[in-house]
């Protein structure tokens, strides 16, 4: 098979599908950091723990149960949020100490550790491959996306008033998120893939003069800190999510230097 | 048609030149009712100020105006109405790195690619606010108060809408710059006709450039050009007790 060429080994496959779940997360997580939810993300992440163990018990790919349980919680957090107009952090903690207790009694310890930590060495080339198409798929619907929800961030009554629906581009984005949380859990677990998503979006706000600036540095250093990190943990036998996000806390140390206050 | 001529015609044909018609108009949050039976009319290229003490539900009345929340009673805008709409002020804090340049292109139809028509009438528009081009490079963030005041003018009016309401922030601008800005207004509303209603905190530029003003305190209190409306039993009744305003003839 051709593709073999370009995919001779593991080492690769887990580089390729890192780098690209990064591209969609540290894009989405420009949006995730200036809308003030960056604590979201990292909750919302959890989330998917029971979804992980549901999909376990009944024998499918966790990544399915886990992206299941991620897109109801978005949807839910977004409806619960227009109805009762608590703020987000609130409402996805209520979902995460739910789901934190199914998850500890639904996923076995083993597996548990793995969900929260990741195991790239477990991708296959097939998730692989569905971890790249759904990442490039996510940057590109964000992409779309972008204009009506940094509107719907900046000025919601703005949107409105030009006829966008900042509602809807919520919960587009929601969504999306979601689906690139679930991306990531295979690779580096959901405690890091917090990390993933603000590390390079707070260090990229440090650099940035302009919004486009600051959505291109963030994708940048999100796949810079992605790639050096997994590279680190080769050479040193490192486990690679701890690895991948120190070296973003690297670049955030770094990025503080050029802040002007 | 002169000036004069224009608002001789336009007295005579009142219904004719009609803009918005509200009627009865309520909206309640919670069950709280925050605006009861207000009613009042517009006609085209005037300016309508709305004044009242803080919590009256003027910005509210924007709102309902802009069909941004659900009401009871009538809101009837002329079928050609294209609103701009100027905020008190965009977000809290300084959190989105947004240039002045990106901000314009936010309001395009186009949602990812470059529209070329747009960016040539940023120029024209920052040009009628007297803003000049250099400042699409700054970020919102570093503007001073009256530049940005400008910079919401300009996005409300690009693309030419016939009606804008104005929301004027409670503190910030300037004695100097507040003139300059309500100047601005009036000149959009000769120039291009515009329709401008404006929630104004200053009585002596709702003497100065309104055609008309709506006293509102959750209800409408009184409406009617200024000279004759403003009482100051009125404004003392619209106020309370503490207000202080003597009106210079």
């Amino acid at each position: 098979m051709p593709i073999d060429l370009f995919l001779p080994n593991q080492f690769l496959i887990v580089l390729l599908s890192s780098l690209f779940a990064a591209l969609a997360a540290s894009f989405l997580g420009a949006f995730i950091v200036v809308k003030r939810m960056a604590l979201v993300g990292d909750i919302l992440s959890h989330v998917a723990l029971p979804g992980i163990g549901l999909a376990l018990l009944v024998n499918i790919d966790p990544i399915y149960g886990a992206a299941a349980f991620l897109l109801l919680a978005a949807f839910g957090t977004w409806f619960i949020e227009k109805k009762t107009a608590l703020p987000p952090d609130a409402v996805i903690g209520t979902f995460f100490t739910a789901t934190l207790a199914l998850g500890v009694l639904l996923v076995p310890n083993q597996e548990l550790f793995e969900s929260m930590f990741g195991n790239l060495f477990a991708i296959r080339f097939y998730d692989a491959v569905v971890i790249v198409i759904a990442s490039v798929a996510i940057f590109v619907l964000t992409l779309i996306l972008s204009r009506r929800l940094i509107l719907s961030i900046a000025a919601p009554d703005l949107a409105k008033s030009i006829g966008a629906k900042p509602d809807n581009s919520y919960l587009c984005f929601l969504l999306l998120f979601a689906l690139s949380v679930a991306l990531g859990i295979k690779l580096i677990g959901s405690a890091l893939m917090g990390a993933l998503t603000i590390l390079p979006a707070v260090s990229a706000r440090n650099l940035s003069w302009s919004f486009k600036s600051f959505l291109s540095f963030s994708v940048i250093l999100g796949v810079l800190m992605t790639g050096s990190g997994i590279i680190i943990a080769r050479v040193f036998d490192f486990p690679p999510g701890p690895s991948v996000v120190l070296t973003g806390i690297l670049f955030f140390i770094i990025s503080l230097l050029f802040k002007k206050s | 048609m002169s000036q004069l001529d224009y608002k001789h015609y336009r007295n005579h044909e009142h219904s004719a030149k009609s803009i918005l018609e509200v009627r009865g108009l309520s909206v309640s949050f919670d069950n709280q009712e925050v605006l009861k039976d207000v009613s009042f009319d517009v006609d085209e290229g005037e300016i309508m100020a709305i004044i009242g003490p803080n919590g009256a539900g003027k910005s509210v009345l924007f709102r309902a105006l802009m069909n941004l929340i659900s009401y009871d009673g009538g809101i009837k805008w002329r079928a050609d109405v294209q609103i701009g709409y100027v905020p008190q002020k965009l977000f809290e804090k300084a959190e989105l790195p947004l240039t002045v340049k990106e901000f314009f292109i936010l309001k395009s139809k186009n949602l990812f690619f470059k529209d070329k028509r747009l960016v040539e009438s940023i120029f024209h528009e920052l040009k009628s606010v007297g803003l000049k081009p250099d400042i699409l490079n700054q970020q919102l963030i570093n503007l001073s108060r009256g530049q940005f005041q400008r910079v919401l003018i300009a996005w409300a009016i690009l693309g030419h809408p016939n009606v804008l309401l104005f929301d004027e922030p409670t503190a910030g601008i300037d004695v100097a710059g507040e003139g300059s800005v309500y100047n601005l207004l009036h000149k959009l509303q000769n120039e291009r006709g515009m329709t401008v209603l404006i929630i104004s905190h200053d009585l002596n530029i709702v003497y100065r450039y309104a055609d008309k003003v709506l006293c509102l305190n959750k209800e409408g209190l009184c409406f009617g050009e200024p000279k004759k409306t403003l009482t100051s039993e009125q404004i003392e009744r619209l106020y309370g007790e503490s207000a202080f305003y003597r009106h210079a003839h």
